[in-house]
């Protein structure tokens, strides 16, 4: 519960952390070389049996959701709205149009917005907080920059759960948090100032306990979790450098030949999208209604 | 007569998957104290929580007063049972003890008359007349503990739940709980506490039931269960030492348990000092 980080014995999770940030970065820079619909498609698809491999799948699924939820979003809005368009596609009623130009731009976005956060929660989820900073301060990070990095991972659960706490004692005190949408906003002062006011509490402890433990002594430090790279580790490295190269040369020679977007590519990523965003909405609506009867789990 | 807090058959599983209470009943009426024992993870703060609709058991009912928790809002609940929690950060945050008194009656949308008389008999009730306008921040610990208290007990609930009331407290803060939840109950409240402080129950002389591993496993009179070796036992807990020590004194009344240094020194007034003799324990 300390942090998102899943421990399980994988492949993924046997990775040197270091290599985990190039593969985000190289994420990102794929993610912007291939800036066509089709081919960020497949580059998602092509990065899901990485979840499998790093045994996180469930988890991986719940957190993704909320990236659809922008896609939907996105690609929807931009789809009917965006000026760029010209081109229509299909028509929905109202007489409202998707047209190609903005549908493979709100695509581009979407996809690249699910891809990246596929490669972040994977970095993340695979990833020890403590494994993290040590591998930055090999890098020469200065050591106070890591463990700053580091307590941000950490400290979010733990807001979350005095949250949660907080949440709890204010209804004890008879406030109503499912009243109407000002009653709620008004709700946020007794949530969030109890809640800022023991953040910082615990902030200026952890300060202290730190100094306790000798935090701000210059020179250098050892690790209890130590960090290595390994063959593992080179092959990956050079997976991710031969595909680079791979989109570069598809980049600069292909695109001319290669048209792989099409109307219904488009299309069915669009219904796609709204079909899976249908169900989230079937799920969130059944699980109201089981609490509603009376807990029926 | 009817309790007022009835628990009939209910556990609980968080969304986890932990069971942290298992099949409980437990009746409390009017006019009870209830002290509610048992280590670190027994679910002692779990039962309590559904007493005003924190949790909702997954399994049974709870009715308090004509209320079924499973179907009632968390804040009508709670203007009926004030919930106190151990960590005063959490519930108090207004700049002034005043209006900390009279947040809990404006959330229940009473009038403001009606708020005034109830803040004002928390002011005399508590004592607070002199601290009215101090930040609660700025109290110490035990000042703010009783500050959360006074907030809670305001909206004049009928019952009244302080979970671990005496944890971190200094002896002057522990006496002070032990006259307020003597105050409480004069004042017709239920009081439920959940405490490791067996000194405390001692003094109250009140019931008792004991919660270990998800289970109630005692619910009695605190000299019954005190007495009672195996439930102690399984529970990991130990008696008041005053009474540990009547435990081995085999003159003393073999039929009472005594729970505090003034029913010890009472039996000495009543039979001669000279009288008493070391046995070799019961
Ligand atoms: N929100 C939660 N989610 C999951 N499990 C929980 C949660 N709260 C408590 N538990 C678990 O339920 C069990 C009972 O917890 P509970 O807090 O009721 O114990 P307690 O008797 O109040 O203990 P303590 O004396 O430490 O306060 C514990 O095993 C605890 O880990
Ligand atoms: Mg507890």
């Amino acid at each position: 519960m300390n942090s998102l980080y899943m421990p399980k014995d994988s492949l993924i999770h046997s990775l040197d952390p270091r290599t985990k940030m190039l593969f985000v970065v190289f994420v990102v820079a794929s993610s912007f070389i291939l800036n066509d619909p089709a081919l960020q498609l497949v580059f998602l698809v092509a990065l899901f049996p990485l979840v499998v491999l790093a045994k996180v799948v469930k988890p991986y699924l719940i957190s993704i959701q909320f990236l659809l939820l922008f896609a939907v979003l996105i690609m929807t809005v931009h789809g009917i709205y965006n000026p760029i368009g010209v081109t229509p596609v299909f028509e929905i009623f109202g007489g409202l149009t998707f047209k190609y130009e903005s549908m493979v731009y709100a695509s581009v976005m979407s996809f690249r917005i699910l891809v990246i956060g596929t490669a972040a929660v994977l970095f993340v989820m695979t990833t020890h907080p403590s494994d993290m900073a040590s591998a930055l301060v090999k890098w020469k990070v200065p050591h106070s920059f890591a463990f700053i990095l580091l307590s941000t991972f950490q400290i979010i659960p733990i807001i979350a759960r005095e949250a949660k706490i907080v949440m709890e004692a204010q209804q004890a005190r008879c406030l109503d948090v499912k009243g109407s949408l000002i009653q709620r906003v008004k709700n946020l002062v007794p949530m969030f100032a109890p809640l800022f006011i023991i953040t910082f509490m615990k902030v200026h402890q952890l300060s202290y306990v730190l100094e306790c433990r000798a935090f701000s002594r210059k020179g250098e430090k050892t690790s209890l979790r130590e960090t290595k790279i390994g063959s593992l580790d080179y092959t990956f490295l050079l997976g991710m450098l031969g595909f680079l190269a791979f989109e570069i040369y598809l980049k600069l020679f292909m695109m001319g030949s290669l048209q792989l977007t099409t109307d219904a590519l488009l299309t069915y990523s669009l219904f796609g999208t709204w079909i899976v965003f249908g169900f989230m909405i079937i799920k969130f609506v059944v699980k109201q209604f089981q609490g509603k009867i009376g807990g029926a789990n | 007569m009817e309790p007022y807090i009835s628990v009939k058959n209910v556990s609980h599983k968080y969304p986890n998957g932990v069971t942290a209470i298992k099949d409980i009943n437990l009746d409390i009426h009017e006019g009870e104290v209830v002290a509610i024992l048992g280590s670190n993870g027994s679910g002692k703060t779990t039962l309590v929580k559904h007493f005003n609709g924190l949790l909702k058991p997954t399994k049974g009912e709870i009715t308090v007063g004509t209320m079924n928790t499973k179907k009632e809002r968390i804040s009508k609940l709670s203007s009926q049972v004030g919930y106190v929690f151990q960590n005063p950060n959490h519930q108090t945050f207004l700049p002034s003890v005043r209006q900390e008194l009279a947040y809990g009656c404006k959330n229940l949308k009473m009038a403001e008359e009606d708020i005034e008389t109830r803040v004002q008999k928390a002011i005399d009730l508590f004592q607070l007349k002199e601290r009215l306008d101090d930040n609660p921040f700025d109290l110490n610990s035990s000042q703010r503990k009783e500050v959360a208290m006074a907030s809670i007990m305001a909206v004049s609930p009928k019952v009244i739940v302080l979970d671990e009331p005496t944890t971190g407290q200094d002896h002057k803060g522990c006496k002070r709980v032990l006259e307020l939840v003597r105050m409480f109950k004069r004042e017709g409240h239920i009081v439920v506490l959940i405490t490791h402080d067996m000194h405390l129950i001692g003094e109250l002389n009140c019931r008792t039931v004991v919660m270990n591993q998800s289970e109630k496993i005692a619910d009695d009179h605190a000299s019954v269960v005190f007495s009672d070796k195996g439930i102690m036992e399984e529970a990991g807990l130990q008696p008041p030492q005053i009474t540990q020590f009547a435990n081995q004194i085999t003159s003393f009344d073999e039929t009472k348990t005594y729970l505090t240094v003034e029913s010890i020194i009472e039996w000495m007034k009543a039979n001669k000092e000279e009288d008493v003799k070391v046995g070799t324990g019961s």
